[in-house]
């Protein structure tokens, strides 16, 4: 690296404050995720508060871990792409498997519309 | 990059190091073009034996028919065990071992670094590692034909409950993980290099259209591959742990209970299989796309119809294959509510690829066309293609499919994509850049005969399935005459076992060819075919590090018979 | 070569060093291996007639100390690269030789874990749930194998001079991180789904 470049590497410096405070982050949250966790909530609750707090530390360690705060557009770019290709993933064997099985086709039906079935 | 760099100052000198344990793009993408014919001859082989049974059901397989064991062969008649394990290798053979290592590992390792005037890959140790996993998954494939159980017999979708049952399947799926590893290794490698590694003025919108089908290729590699890994692993888990994920309670075989613990979804395999399996199908459509837009563009002599669509379209088709999974399952029980989402995606999907080959077919319109031997695989992927296009309209349907899906109209439809259009612009491709690969020129004669002969054998194996599949025949009968109203559409199933010998016979000239001119073929300059794109601008065959000097592109791709130029061709690294 | 290939064709070039794009191009098919296996989880949990509350099928004490151990790791790592930023030797061979210890620890405690199931008859062929249970975190268990290979290999090489000349190994010491990190975030979600929820 030329000593022209170094002005911009600084914008990627390692911050080692950001680490300790996400650190300390990262460590409540696991504490609290299990507390809650161990009050056994009626289950819709439980999903969501574990699932925000999933969320938020993974949050935290892609921002400031991985720096992805201020990370190149590009990269953002790839991962957007990518989201959006494994929300289709996940939804769609889902939607088939639960959310529309009352869509599915009923057999009692079809059976007394078809002439061959339920003889 | 250090590496490429490192090891073109001291250039390689062992035998080994050279030839077998390179880290060449260039001796890279030849292992894996000459493996994966191999590989597809392999393929091709297992489908003559079937086609045998197919047309003379219980008849002895002659000559052959004694050299396999008495459980498969009995008296040299093929059991239906070992028909299933046939079609099940077949299939996985010819795609994830033959098409796919031909046009992405072997055509995208040797010409896209040269197209992009590039030294060499971005990961030239990566891309070593990748071959050898390749051919490592491949034996491991090959030799479950040796295994107690003998190979998979589930076919090339490996279903659950059946697969699970199967002991065959065991070794597939370790070796499907190998090799999907491999090809994540390769797209990465691909992927960077087109982004980090272009010379100078090599914008992407002066990329070959080549090279946009691989890295679309490559993407498309990258994010579904890991998704049958996946799940390649959970049924390996079913099958070695006897897990339930894919595996309902309550299964009989063979009057027997199977004891798990079920709760599994049977289904859910099928969403993951063909959330690979259907952008698979582009990886195999999009390169070969690419190598006849190539010879096209390079023989019409005049710049390609409309590159910007056909790079779009690419794109495009890239996006959207990654949602039109599920029309291979609308008979499976999925909801038929979400039948009805993928049916318009699958309709959505075809528009791209017609966009794509209305472009390449106005290409020819005003140019002085030159009937070379690659030009000649180029015209007739074009109808052909186009045929395994059309009939697959019916089977994106939901109503039409219902009737019919496991018919013999499905393999045709199939096979005239994969056969008459990708493996027939494969052909072409090798045809044209063999000049490139050894400096010498492949003959021409030969070239047409093998040309003639495979496009009328290829058409007289396929065209008869789409009536047979029409009458009715399943695709998966052993014996075909087994069911009274196959026996109308028999005798079509002997025309297609014919043509099917016819093929292989004509595939002789075309080794003898491809060995031949490897040594003695006539000499070939740098650009033999007039061409504009970058590999032509490097010695034939490029030494290591490929250029002499760093390329530096000033235009696009197919700058041919540009006005107030003697020559008709200006290539893109030419100084103005 | 990056670097100088920055200035030489910037229409070119991503800005981006290989190494760092080919990682997460890597993280990408990454993404979608865990994506496939958290439908898995999700469509056989919603089909499943029952499903075992995480503490009285799992052993959530040692969860939650797998769950810490991998975050200190995690910053440990991150140290790791704040030191070889700044050219420190020893403070990155400090660093990393903590984050494999941890590393480390945190497979012995999964096999501890592994272990007292194993001892109560449990396997994964128990129910869908255990089978789920196994699987996921036996995959993050080979991760978490590969990511000591990776760093292993960093450490070792970072005891010869001429890597600290080398202008890729600070590149390399950023996407042994981000793998890291990533499998750190691929337990942040197994932690809960399996374990509290």
């Amino acid at each position: 690296m030329s000593k022209a470049s170094n002005a911009e590497h600084d914008a990627h410096r390692p911050n080692v404050k950001a680490f300790m405070i996400v650190f300390g982050a990262l460590l409540c949250l696991t504490l609290l995720t299990t507390a809650v966790s161990r009050m056994h909530l009626e289950h819709a609750a439980a999903i969501s508060v574990g699932l925000l707090i999933a969320v938020v530390k993974a949050s935290l360690v892609a921002a400031v871990f991985m720096h992805l705060w201020g990370e190149d557009r590009l990269i953002h770019r790839i991962l957007y792409a990518v989201a959006f290709f494994a929300v289709f993933l996940v939804s769609l064997p889902l939607m088939d498997a639960h959310l529309l099985t009352p869509l599915k086709t009923d057999r009692a039906p079809v059976a007394s519309q078809h002439p061959d079935e339920g003889k | 990059m250090s590496d490429a760099h490192g090891a073109h100052a001291h250039g390689p000198t062992s035998f080994w190091r050279k030839y077998v344990f390179s880290t060449d793009h260039k001796v890279i993408g030849l292992q894996y073009m000459i493996t994966a014919m191999v590989f597809l001859m392999i393929g091709f082989c297992l489908m003559l034996l079937m086609r045998w049974q197919l047309a003379w059901p219980g008849a002895p397989i002659p000559f052959f028919g004694r050299l396999f064991p008495a459980d498969l062969a009995p008296n040299g008649v093929m059991s239906g065990e070992f028909y299933n394990q046939l079609g099940a290798m077949h299939g996985t053979i010819m795609v994830f071992l033959g098409i796919v290592p031909f046009a992405v590992g072997g055509y995208g390792n040797y010409v896209l670094p040269l197209q992009i005037g590039a030294p060499d890959m971005a990961f030239p140790r990566l891309n070593m590692a990748s071959y050898w996993l390749f051919l490592v998954g491949g034996v491991v494939m090959l030799s479950s034909f040796l295994m107690p159980g003998g190979a998979a017999q589930s076919g090339w979708t490996s279903y659950p409950p059946l697969a699970v049952i199967n002991p065959g399947q065991t070794v597939w799926l370790l070796s499907m993980v190998v090799i999907i590893t491999s090809s994540l290794l390769g797209a990465i490698n691909f992927l960077v290099t087109a982004a980090n590694m272009r010379a100078p003025g090599m914008t992407l919108w002066r990329m070959p259209v080549f090279c946009w089908s691989e890295l679309v290729a490559s993407v498309l590699l990258l994010l579904a591959f890991p998704p049958l890994e996946a799940a390649a692993v959970l049924e390996l888990m079913d099958r070695v742990f006897h897990t339930s994920f894919y595996m309902p309670a309550g299964l009989f075989v063979l009057g027997h209970p199977i004891h798990v613990s079920g709760g599994g979804q049977p289904l859910l395999w099928e969403h993951l299989f063909w959330f690979l399996a259907h952008p698979e199908v582009y990886v195999l459509v999009l390169p070969p796309m690419g190598i006849v837009a190539e010879i096209i563009a390079n023989n019409t002599r005049k710049p390609l119809h409309g590159y910007k669509t056909i790079v779009w379209s690419m794109i495009a088709i890239g996006v959207m294959s990654f949602i039109v999974w599920a029309h291979h399952m609308f008979i499976s029980g999925m909801s038929p509510a979400l039948s009805n989402f993928f049916l318009v995606t699958t309709m959505i999907i075809s528009v791209p690829s017609v966009a794509i080959l209305t472009c390449l077919i106005f290409s020819l319109k005003g140019g002085s066309i030159r009937f070379t031997t690659p030009m000649l695989y180029a015209l007739a992927f074009l109808p052909l293609f186009g045929i395994g296009g059309l009939t697959g309209l019916p089977l994106g349907l939901t109503v039409t499919d219902i009737y019919l899906h496991d018919t013999y109209y499905v393999i045709g439809h199939f096979h005239f994509v994969v056969v008459t259009g990708s493996i027939l612009a494969l052909l072409g491709g090798t045809y044209h850049w063999f000049p490139k690969w050894f400096g010498r020129k492949m003959n021409d004669t030969l070239g047409k005969i093998h040309f003639w002969g495979s496009v009328i054998c290829m058409i007289g194996v396929f065209a008869p399935m789409f009536p047979m599949g029409l009458a009715g025949a399943s695709r998966r009968l052993y014996d075909p005459t087994a069911q009274v109203h196959n026996l109308v559409v028999q005798p079509l199933n002997v025309v297609s076992t014919v043509f099917a010998y016819g093929l292989f016979l004509f595939q002789l000239p075309f080794i003898w060819n491809f060995f031949h001119s490897m040594f003695r073929g006539e000499k070939a300059e740098e650009n033999p075919w007039q061409a504009t794109t970058l590999e032509w601008a490097c010695p034939s065959p490029p030494p290591h590090g490929n250029f002499e000097k760093t390329p530096h592109v000033r235009r696009g791709p197919y700058e041919y018979s540009a006005p107030g130029r003697k020559t008709d061709y200006w290539p893109q690294g030419d100084p103005a | 070569m990056t670097t100088t290939a920055a200035t030489a064709n910037p229409d070119t070039h991503t800005g981006i060093t290989n190494a760092k794009l080919g990682v997460w191009l890597f993280l990408c098919s990454e993404v979608m291996l865990f994506a496939t296996l958290f439908t898995t989880y999700i469509v056989l949990r919603l089909s499943a007639t029952t499903w075992p509350w995480g503490w009285d099928a799992l052993n959530v004490p040692l969860g939650t100390l797998n769950t810490a151990i991998l975050i200190t790791s995690s910053v440990t790592i991150v140290m790791a690269y704040a030191r070889a930023y700044d050219k420190d030797l020893k403070g990155f061979r400090f660093w990393m030789a903590a984050t494999l210890f941890l590393s480390f620890a945190f497979l012995v405690v999964k096999g501890f874990e592994y272990h007292g199931e194993f001892s109560k008859g449990i396997w994964p062929s128990t129910s869908v749930f255990y089978a789920t249970y196994f699987t996921l975190t036996g995959l993050h268990a080979c991760h978490i194998i590969g990511g000591i290979i990776v760093n292993s290999t960093l450490l070792r090489m970072s005891y010869k001079k001429e890597c600290w000349e080398h202008p890729l190994f600070l590149g390399r010491v950023e996407g042994a991180g981000l793998y890291w990190h990533f499998v750190d975030i691929v337990w942040i979600f197994l932690f809960p789904a399996l374990y509290l929820i």
